[in-house]
């Protein structure tokens, strides 16, 4: 018998072995699986910096001013892509990234941002949703002048299933800016705010700047509207603009870090298929400008030379300190940039010292900012300096709009303006695949093959709304 | 799951309460046929019963048996099942017969159950240890390619140490795991590993871990029925691999194994030598290309102050110190790959237990300088007898991989990227780094990577600690009910380093990572079998198991741009160090059975099911059943056969349903670190100004989760002719996979990128063949042929609702995607324009910024420009023996196949490729081509239709044919004639197929057997000594993202591999 008692104890072992292990309830826990390293809900501290870190890297990045730049030759593409990009060939997959994060990083962040200021219970904190809509409105801005119509109104909806949102016209898309910059600007205002602004990186929480920004932004983007709305954007613009920035201290500009550089900066030092354009380097050379060693850096021979637009000269300058200095800020709006564009409603209003003296002043400004010194510091002596080259010269649209493009370099603004304006005139890429300039972006790749629908049929020489 | 518990433990206390059976005792001798030997270890049971032993040392056996037993079945590899009827004596002797042609074999079978090879109902192929020892691959997924059928493998590179990825009948998910179950001695194992990015370094599968010379065999599962008993596993076949072991009665058996394999690159892309660095003709030191002037016209110029070439500046002939320029062979950077490769076990036996115990040490050196793979392997495998009973064993099993990777790919430090565009007359071996620590390369210290620079300061250093242990327990209770219990963990930790010195491309101020991570499974399986014989004529197998099991993932990742001490590689070494964690966990359980009933030799019936749970699955949802039904018919035991030339045939079918489970953390949204970027830069993350960020996820979760679903089904005909001597086995099978899982794409707009959740079809129909024969088989001279056939097509037939491809891998442009009603694995790029004939057009309007008698591209979309897959595969082994020599080579082909031959594509804008060599072209001054000034060989004509297009985007042609001569200048290649030009992807497609000779053995047995050595072989060996292929590239047996779904894309890959190998076996 006491083989059998040997088999009992085993089996017994085994019997233990296999209730344990049966008792499936335990084992199939379904809390398992809930990720541990990720959260379910966060404070709204820690989506801001991320919306607006997306912010500055996206719409001042290589992918969107590095084109606009390209095409307005105030760079030139001197390899592989951005010799490419130079031709004017931008196809839809070029715009993919661009357009996928504006939606999900910076529309969608910034949308669940306003949810949680405006709807959490006991909570109110218009403020912070006031934010939100600021750079919601900024990117959505921006973005329309690149590709008119586009979906909005029915977005942001994925997680209620709507997963092909209609386009809205980009006359309702300029609708929809000016209510969001609005409601920002009441929202800022507020007296009752439950959460302090924190995490911004922009404005330290400062949501006084905030409401000079999206006033700044609404002058903007009323000027944009110059051919549709005649004085009417003019004045729009000025009314704006007036309760805009102040002086530089306002600018809305992202930082860059040693951990997280200047995105230009990334793209000189991993790509660098760019230099400065000579169009642009001949220009300031011919104005003996200050902020030429800060945009552009001298070459081997020590000289500021652009390559001449189609040479692929690498051996030409490349792009200086101020646009892509390792740690240097991207300029999402200067108040040099809201400057001229009171010069410029001024102007066309016939407002003629008004208009002189913001388009001095948008000059000041922008060599301020960019050489990081003083206007009236002695060494410098930028006042004689401009009342030789531009304050000699009669104001004209040309002078507005030739200066407004030298000081908005590294930003989105010279493509918009040229398109409205024409100016400053520009001679066509020697290898140009395309018989003009690129009057828009194409749709990106992601939206044609995922809501082909309603993606309206557009080709890059086709105008937009406010171009027409 | 209580239910079954209780019903599992009455079934036991039933067998013990049978075990008290009346018995008696049988003994005899078993011998040999041939030459009447005792044979140790022959299996001798009592027929329908698990009741059994195994004969000792000198061919003896003894089995207690009950009195009613009515059959003794004794059986032994490679010999003939025997069947003696017990009647009432007590001395039985057994004779037994070789099987040469394994008609009787009995192979392993999902969860480790045994069967009789000619009762099964589905396809089943074996690949035994000869066909894998002596073959010169670290991974031994490589050793399997060409061995059956119905399995595609595809390596990433020729790199030490690079991945694999095997598929057996194709996809069977979109955008998840398609490669098949590996099961080592029962313990399910983590075989992942080495998918890869455009860029980066090739890493390893984890299928590396296994040392090749343990496997005693390899059982390849591969349709639904076969696999079915694994459940949510099945879906991708299976694996089962089986490891040597100590045999229950032998001798102290020592083996070891010696040898070193030699690796050279393979084929590598043409360059051209007749033109120099630069542009428009003109020598341009640091320009990216080499559109420079004829290097037969330059000479140098001998400055010494010319930091970036020792010979100095390139001028025209008779301006220098008459040095000629020259063209320098940038492959001279490839080394030849020495590896060293030691194994030796020791393993014994007797009736009490036996154990296997074994150790390994690979020594691989790769093509390119300081490439390295090296693992040391250690196995333990022990039973041991508790009980007449009851027996219990380990199975443990050691590995440490330690690889050092080189940067490859779609990456300024790429090593192929930095070498196939350096210019012609640039000598990267010129020394790659200034004494400042700067760099030389062809750039002028911009650009790229010199290669050199690459191999010797940018490292990735891997380290795999691996532990496999199993436990079992195994109880036989009566002749017909026996128990057996594994349970196991396959834990192993992998970390990284990955280097990049100060001054590299793409990390100017240096970098580290520093990676780490725990990844394990637990698995316990519970099997109760039970066997009888109904009647004399009706047998019936059974089993009834409970499976548990557990993954489990944690990594955590450190970086830091930016060292402050320069080459010192530390997180604390910068001031820029950023953390990340990222877990996965679930569990899954099972109950199943297994039925299998046999009538008479001649009807085979089998019957799975198995229910699993799975905490991945929504509540709701959480469990699925999957059944399956086989049938086998040896119509050869009919009497009609008796005494025709077939000596067995059968007729099989079989159907299934498997399935796949959702990833661990799908059910719900959550928000992760955040960061940004686009597609240029390394881009920007947190922490950043102080602050830490995070971003809603982009992927939608689901609470309404379903398991996925393969049904499948099959047919067969299996047969032996000629006394055996000609077999063959055809398959013919279809998989519907339904409901499968994929992060559906949606439109960036809806604010989400996709949502993850049950939408695709997909069905893999083929037809698999296989061949063997014995041509010849003399005393002294022995022929075989062993081939396989394979024709699938594997279609995606529904994505989600809307959309119709979704992105699987690559670029920008291209990509590989997943296309409705293609094949898995179609090419997404740009075509040429075209004409609504699909004529390519020939740009006829001299109006237009496009140069005329061109094609030009059509950037409106991308569409599907090649299918990635094969038409058919093929392989054929021949085997000559005479007396102790042996010859084996495998041809193995494949038919049709397109790949992304983006490397050729991006010389042409650099202008090194030998295609951009004719591109010399003179005008009239009318701007007509020259044709007494222009060489004759450029002259070339497109074909395609004369057309353009007009204002709003449509092609216009008149249709008729081009016929305007063109020579493919630098403007041509600085166009559309390459990819950086703006040139379609399509122009890159090229066919991938190959015949190969992959592999070849002489082997010799060395007549030396005595008390001493018992044997001994040498053998030389060969892999890819010759290779026959249309593609213009590296091997085209390659891929850019490694062991991936997305398959098809060459972009700087690094080269593949041709090996030669000698090697020393002795048995003590």
């Amino acid at each position: 018998m006491k083989k059998y008692n040997n088999i009992l104890k085993t089996v017994g072992l085994a019997l233990i072995l296999m209730l344990s292990i049966s008792s499936c309830e335990k084992w199939i826990d379904t809390d398992l699986n809930i990720d541990p390293d990720a959260p379910a809900e966060v404070p709204m501290k820690l989506m801001l910096p991320a919306i607006e870190q997306s912010y500055g890297y996206i719409m001042a990045g290589f992918d969107l001013v590095g084109t606009t730049n390209l095409w307005m030759q105030q760079i030139d593409g001197v390899a592989r892509q951005g010799h490419t990009i130079a031709r004017y060939q931008l196809l839809p997959a070029d715009v993919n990234n661009t357009w996928n994060s504006i939606y999900t990083e910076i529309f969608m962040n910034g949308k669940i941002m306003v949810d949680i200021a405006e709807n959490t219970e006991g909570s109110y904190s218009p403020h912070n949703a006031g934010v939100a809509k600021v750079i919601i409105g900024a990117t959505l801005g921006t973005s329309t002048d690149f590709w008119g119509d586009m979906p909005f109104s029915e977005s942001f909806r994925g997680n209620e299933n709507v997963l092909t949102p209609a386009f809205d016209t980009q006359e309702e898309i300029y609708d929809t800016i000016n209510v969001i910059l609005d409601e920002a600007i009441a929202d800022l205002g507020a007296s009752e705010n439950a959460v302090d602004v924190e995490g911004d990186v922009i404005y330290g929480g400062d949501v006084d700047l905030w409401t000079k920004a999206a006033y700044s932004i609404k002058a903007r983007h009323a000027l944009q509207l110059s051919v549709i709305n005649g004085n009417a954007a003019y004045n729009a613009a000025l009314a704006a603009a007036a309760n805009g920035f102040a002086s530089n201290d306002d600018n809305l500009e992202v930082p860059w870090e040693s951990s997280n550089h200047n995105p230009m900066y990334q793209f000189m030092e991993q790509r660098g298929d760019v230099r400065m354009a000579s169009t642009f380097v001949d220009m300031l050379v011919a104005q003996e400008d200050p902020r030429l060693p800060y945009y552009a850096e001298a070459d081997e021979e020590e000289n500021y030379r652009g390559s001449i637009i189609g040479s692929q000269d690498e051996s030409a300058s490349s792009l200086g300190a101020y646009i892509a200095g390792a740690e240097a800020s991207t300029v999402m709006m200067s108040f040099a940039e809201l400057k001229f564009i009171e010069a410029e409603a001024y102007f066309q209003l016939g407002e003629t010292a008004e208009a002189e003296a913001a388009f001095e002043a948008g000059v000041k400004a922008s060599v301020e900012r960019v050489t990081g010194t003083a206007w009236d510091d002695e060494d410098a002596n930028y006042q004689d300096w401009y009342d030789t080259n531009l304050g000699s010269q009669t104001l004209t649209l040309d002078l507005i709009m030739k200066e407004k493009y030298i000081a908005t370099f590294g930003t989105n603004q010279a493509y918009a303006d040229y398109r409205r304006t024409g100016l400053p005139v520009l001679e066509m890429h020697p290898d140009a695949v395309l018989s003009a300039i690129p009057t828009r972006f194409p749709y990106s790749q992601n939206e044609m093959d995922y809501n082909g629908n309603n993606v309206p049929s557009v080709t890059i020489s086709d105008k937009l709304w406010w171009d027409n | 799951m209580k239910k079954i518990a209780l019903f599992l433990s009455i079934l036991l206390f039933m067998g013990i309460s049978m075990a008290n059976a009346q018995t008696k005792v049988l003994t005899g001798t078993v011998t040999s046929s041939e030459d009447g030997t005792p044979i140790p270890g022959v299996s001798v049971a009592v027929k329908g019963t698990t009741l059994g032993t195994i004969t000792n040392i000198d061919g003896e056996y003894s089995l207690q048996v009950p009195e009613d037993a009515q059959t003794l079945v004794a059986s032994f590899v490679g010999m003939k099942k025997q069947e003696i009827p017990i009647g009432s004596s007590t001395t039985i002797d057994i004779v037994m017969e070789p099987d040469v042609f394994g008609i009787d074999e009995v192979v392993v079978t999902a969860m480790g159950i045994s069967q009789e090879r000619k009762g099964l109902g589905y396809n089943v192929q074996e690949v035994s240890s000869e066909k894998l020892s002596t073959k010169p691959n670290a991974d031994i997924v490589n050793s399997l390619s060409g061995q059956t059928s119905g399995v595609q493998i595809t390596s990433s590179a020729g790199d030490a140490g690079a991945s694999t990825y095997i598929t057996i009948r194709g996809a069977a998910s979109i955008t998840g795991n398609n490669q098949p179950l590996f099961v080592v001695n029962g313990m399910p194992i983590i075989s992942s590993g080495g998918s890869g990015d455009v860029g980066g370094v090739t890493t390893s599968s984890r299928s590396i871990d296994i040392n090749p010379d343990d496997i005693e065999s390899i059982t390849v599962l591969k349709g639904g029925a076969a696999t079915a008993l694994y459940g949510l596993r099945a879906a991708n076949g299976a694996l089962i691999i089986t490891t040597k072991s100590g045999k229950s009665v032998q001798q102290k058996k020592i083996e070891f194994h010696t040898s070193v394999s030699f690796d050279e690159i393979s084929q590598v892309p043409e360059r051209q030598s007749m033109w120099a660095q630069g542009n428009n003709g003109s020598w341009i030191g640091g320009n990216a290309a080499s559109f420079g002037p004829k290097i037969s016209e330059l000479e140098y110029d001998g400055d010494t102050d010319y930091k970036w070439d020792p010979n100095g500046r390139l001028v025209p002939k008779g301006t220098g110190n008459g040095v000629p320029a020259k063209a320098y062979d940038q492959y001279s950077f490839f080394q030849t790959g020495v590896s060293t490769n030691n194994r030796l076990n020791i393993s014994n036996g007797n009736d009490m237990g036996s154990y296997y115990f074994s150790i390994s040490h690979l020594n691989q050196e790769g093509i390119i300088p300081n490439n390295i793979y090296k693992r040391l392997t250690m196995r333990l495998n022990a039973t041991t007898k508790l009980h007449e009973k009851v027996t219990i064993g380990t199975d443990f099993a050691y590995t440490n991989s330690v690889a050092t990777q080189i940067q490859k790919g779609s990456n300024v430090s790429g090593v192929m990227l930095g070498l196939v565009r350096s210019a012609t007359t640039f000598d990267n071996s010129a020394g790659y780094e200034f004494p400042d620590g700067t760099q030389r390369n062809y750039r002028n210290g911009g650009g790229y990577d010199n290669p050199y620079w690459t191999a010797n300061n940018i490292a990735f250093d891997e380290n795999v600690n691996r532990f496999t242990g199993s436990g079992n327990l195994n109880i036989r209770f009566t002749d017909y009910l026996s128990l057996s219990y594994t349970a196991g963990v396959d834990w192993f930790n992998r970390r990284y380093q990955d280097k990049f010195a100060n001054n590299s491309r793409a990390y100017p101020s240096g970098y580290v990572e520093e990676y780490m991570n725990y990844n394990g499974i637990f698995n316990s399986d519970l099997l109760l079998n039970f066997q009888t014989d109904i009647s004399e004529s009706f047998n019936i197998k059974a089993t009834l198991g409970h499976n548990m099991y557990e993954t489990f993932f944690k990594r955590i990742t450190g970086s830091a741009e930016g060292l402050e001490i320069e080459r010192f590689y530390q997180l604390s070494n910068s001031a820029n160090a950023v953390v990340s964690t990222a877990t996965s966990n679930y569990r899954t359980a099972a109950i199943f059975g297994d039925i299998h009933l046999a009538w008479n030799d001649m009807l085979y019936l089998g019957i799975t099911g198995r229910n699993d749970w799975s905490t991945t699955m929504p509540e709701a949802n959480l469990s699925a059943f999957y059944p399956s039904v086989s049938l086998g018919f040896v119509f050869t035991e009919l009497s009609a056969f008796e005494g025709s030339f077939l000596t067995f045939g059968k007729l099989r079918a079989s159907a299934a349903r498997t399935a796949n489970i959702a990833g661990a953390y799908n059910t719900t949204n959550y928000f992760y670190s955040a960061g940004t970027g686009d597609g240029w830069t390394n881009g920007a993350g947190f922490p950043y100004q102080g602050q830490t960020g995070f971003q809603v996820g982009t992927t939608l979760g689901s609470p309404d989760l379903k398991h996925e679903t393969m049904d499948s089904w099959e047919v067969g005909l299996e047969a032996r002719m000629f006394n055996g001597r000609v077999g063959f086995d055809v398959s013919y099978f279809e998989n519907l996979n339904k409901d499968l899982l994929m992060e559906v794409p949606i439109a960036r707009s809806s604010g989400f990128a996709s949502v993850y959740k049950n939408a695709a079809t997909m069905e893999s129909k083929g037809i698999e063949l296989s061949f063997d024969a014995a041509i010849v088989q003399s005393n002294s001279f022995q022929w075989d042929i062993l081939a396989n056939f394979t024709k699938m097509t594997n279609t995606v037939t529904e994505l989600a609702e809307g959309v119709d491809n979704i992105f699987l891998g690559g670029f920008t442009v291209p990509q590989v995607r997943a296309v409705v009603g293609e094949e898995y694995g179609s090419v997404f790029g740009n075509d040429w324009y075209r004409d609504s004939n699909g004529n390519v057009l020939i740009n006829d309007d001299p109006g237009d910024n496009l140069r005329d008698g061109y094609p030009f591209p059509d950037t409106r979309s991308m569409v599907p420009i090649g299918n990635t897959n094969p038409d058919w595969t093929a392989n054929i082994t021949n085997t000559f023996t005479y007396k102790d020599l042996s010859l084996s080579f495998l041809v193995d082909i494949k038919k049709g196949g397109m790949m992304y031959n983006g490397t050729a594509f991006a010389m042409n804008y650099f202008g090194t490729h030998k295609r951009t060599e004719n591109r010399e072209v003179y005008y009239t001054p009318e701007g007509t081509i020259d044709f007494d000034l222009t060489p004759s060989e450029n002259i070339v004509v497109f074909d395609g239709v004369y057309g353009h297009v007009d204002a709003d985007g449509n092609p216009v042609s008149s249709g008729q044919a081009n016929v305007t001569p063109v020579v493919l200048d630098e403007d041509w290649f600085e166009g559309n004639g390459s990819n950086f030009g703006g040139g379609p992807s399509v122009a890159a497609m090229e066919p991938a197929g190959w015949v190969r000779l992959r592999d070849i053995t002489l082997s010799y047995s060395l007549p030396v057997k005595n008390t001493f050595l018992s044997d001994a072989m040498i053998y030389v060996s060969g892999k890819n000594l010759l290779l026959f292929t249309p593609y213009t590239g590296v091997d085209p047996e390659t891929n850019l993202l490694g062991s991936s779904n997305a398959r098809g894309m060459d972009y700087f890959n690094n080269p593949g591999t041709k090996t030669y190998m000698v090697g020393l076996k002795v048995t003590f």
